[in-house]
């Protein structure tokens, strides 16, 4: 199938075009940006990042070993203070405190290679349509689409202000 | 609509023109050109210097912690001093990269990177005191809770072990976030680069392409982290105040540790990241990224941040006095008229005092003095630890134990090594990766530009 290409240069027109393009129905869409910009990458992905679970996992993980450790050790090791008891809860909300945020915050990384397809392709290899101008300051949009759509999606880009539209692929 | 013939479509083949490019990428980029002569010098310099205080440290183990200035009742001295100083030094990065982002000050992307970066170097240079504090180095593994035969397991109710978890959380969460923050920097030196560099590039930047399926992975991870580091960084200094307070030391038995200590530790790192962009920034230019409304926030912080800090020095003195407590008030006294009297009022007039110039809009735009300003914070802030930490352990309850301390070469020369060994791992930095975080750069440039275009953005 063919691979168009089209340079963009202001992110809320490719906002526009995403809509217009997945609203007739052309959803093999990727869009590169060269900065973080939310509303593209919702306009091609309404669904949530699924990375909140991970640090949600992450985070419950943490504080129930920070307990479960600090009280399961002081029983097993016991220290007698003055007759106190052997475990203490307030000092132990400090080791809970900490493990939540190291599992959170490891776990939240682990997500963001799941979620986002990290390590990705080949090494040293780019995706077909990607090109380092979209590491500079343009956006690229790539659509997958049968060849009989192709005049069609180059008339369509070039209507929302595309720079270029290129057929990377026949 | 009639599908184009095949042979139509392969005439409409062609490449993608790969030409251009954008002043930010080749304006930041070029930080990391070729090192010059006075660059390898001045690194093969610190090198020198971080090997010759190793042999000193690898002396002092042969011989023992006697050489160290160390004597009764004071077994806390200038490595502990040291070791709280950077800890503080690397809550500046947390603070600009975590809770600037939460707030959504922009401002913060210009200088965020290295502020991280430094972070994760003085987090570095703090843990090489913990080994070098304990005498018996090849036992320091002893802290952490492992089997053992024995059956032994730590004390969880000793602030050493508090401190031991959150260093260890801190460190490693600063460099996941530098990490993380720095992918889509490195796709960039990816995409123009050759050689070795390319290669390196091509590893850590992990494909990243800048798709939408990764932007928004990575926007909710750095929200994430953020929002973890927020609390993260505010814990640290206070389990690190809490080694002290935690005791029934006079001058170090107070609540308010933990909130002074935390002002302190942010004052101290605003002044540290001043200390080193200001030089950064006319060596390689960044004139146009780094401007003086940053360093006029700064400014801003690190008045706030000694108003904090000089508030808590009155009010230790002030409970010293309500609390009618003997040796409380004797130890305050002792701080501000004993021996240590210049370790005190360095202090004060350091922290307290000089920052006050920070009132006026002038001093905040010039750059020479908030040059100054921030070296004498840094003096301040290593003066503070010093004086609560010493003057507190020589004049405890008991006459019988009391004594004085004066650092001993060895210890001298390993804390100006430890300046040496933080600056080493910048400047390595400075030329592989890049030193302002780009993408986030060119986020705020390409808003500008589809406002300048009159978008409806």
């Amino acid at each position: 199938m063919p691979l168009l290409v089209g340079v963009f240069e202001a992110p809320n027109k490719v906002v526009d075009v995403v809509g217009r393009l997945r609203s007739r129905g052309y959803d093999q869409l990727e869009v590169y940006s060269p900065a973080p910009f939310p509303e593209v990458d919702d306009a091609l992905l309404e669904r949530p990042s699924r990375v909140r679970l991970w640090t949600l996992l992450g985070g419950l993980l943490g504080v129930f070993t920070g307990f479960l450790m600090t009280i399961w050790m002081s029983n097993d090791w016991q220290i007698n203070v003055g007759g106190k008891p052997f475990v203490s809860i307030p000092p132990y909300v400090i080791l809970g405190f900490e493990l939540t945020i190291l599992f959170g915050g490891v776990l939240t990384v682990v997500a963001l290679f799941v979620h986002g397809g990290l390590p990705h392709g080949k090494f040293g290899k780019h995706d077909l349509g990607y090109s380092p101008r979209f590491s500079a300051e343009e956006f690229g949009l790539t659509v997958r689409c049968k060849e009989r759509d192709v005049a069609e999606i180059d008339a369509l880009l070039r209507a929302f202000e595309a720079k270029e539209v290129s057929l990377v692929e026949p | 609509m009639t599908p184009p013939p095949a042979v139509a479509v392969a005439d409409m083949m062609r490449p993608l023109p790969t030409t251009a490019d954008s002043q930010i990428n080749r304006d930041i980029l070029s930080v990391m050109d070729r090192p010059t002569l006075p660059y390898w010098l001045l690194l093969g310099f610190l090198v020198v210097f971080v090997h010759a205080a190793g042999a000193v440290w690898v002396y002092q183990v042969y011989k023992g912690l006697g050489i160290a200035g160390y004597s009764h009742p004071i077994f806390w001295g200038v490595y502990i001093v040291t070791f709280v100083f950077w800890v503080g030094i690397a809550h500046a990065g947390t603070l600009i990269s975590a809770i600037l982002y939460l707030f959504r000050a922009k401002w913060r992307n210009a200088i965020n990177r290295s502020a991280e970066a430094m972070t994760v170097f003085a987090v570095l240079t703090a843990a090489q005191f913990l080994g070098i504090h304990v005498g018996r180095i090849w036992k320091s593994y002893f802290i952490l809770p492992y089997p053992n035969q024995r059956g032994l397991w730590v004390n969880f109710k000793s602030p050493l072990v508090w401190d031991t978890f959150a260093i260890s959380t801190y460190g490693t969460i600063s460099a996941l976030f530098l990490f993380v923050g720095m992918v889509p920097d490195l796709a960039i030196a990816r995409d123009r680069s050759t050689g070795w560099r390319k290669l390196l590039y091509t590893t850590l930047a992990l494909g990243w392409n800048g798709s939408s399926k990764q932007w928004k992975s990575w926007n909710r991870t750095v929200l994430h982290l953020s929002g973890f580091a927020t609390p993260l960084v505010l814990s640290v200094h206070s389990v690190v105040s809490w080694d002290f307070a935690m005791s029934i030391v006079p001058g170090w038995h107070a609540t308010i540790f933990a909130p002074y200590f935390v002002a302190g530790a942010i004052f101290s790192g605003f002044a540290m990241v001043l200390t080193v962009m200001i030089p950064v920034r006319r060596i390689f230019g960044l004139e146009a990224y780094i401007t003086d409304y940053h360093f006029d926030n700064m400014a801003r912080f690190i008045l706030l941040t000694s108003l904090i800090v000089g508030y808590s020095y009155t009010i230790e003195y002030f409970i010293a006095w309500y609390s009618g407590v003997e040796p409380e008030q004797t130890s305050f006294w002792y701080r501000a008229f004993g021996p240590y009297w210049i370790s005190a009022w360095t202090m004060i007039i350091c922290n307290a005092v000089i920052p006050q110039i920070l009132w006026s809009k002038r001093a905040r735009t010039s750059v020479p003095t908030l040059f100054v300003v921030s070296v004498f914070v840094n003096i301040g802030m290593w003066f503070e630890r010093y004086v609560i930490i010493i003057t507190g352990l020589s004049r405890e309850y008991d006459p019988a134990v009391w004594g004085t301390y004066t650092p001993a070469l060895p210890e001298l020369a390993i804390l100006a090594a430890s300046f040496a060994f933080f600056a080493m791992f910048f400047v390595a930095f400075l030329k592989l990766f890049p030193v302002i975080a780009i993408a986030e750069v060119k986020e705020l440039a390409i808003h500008e530009r589809a406002h300048a275009q009159g978008g409806a953005h």
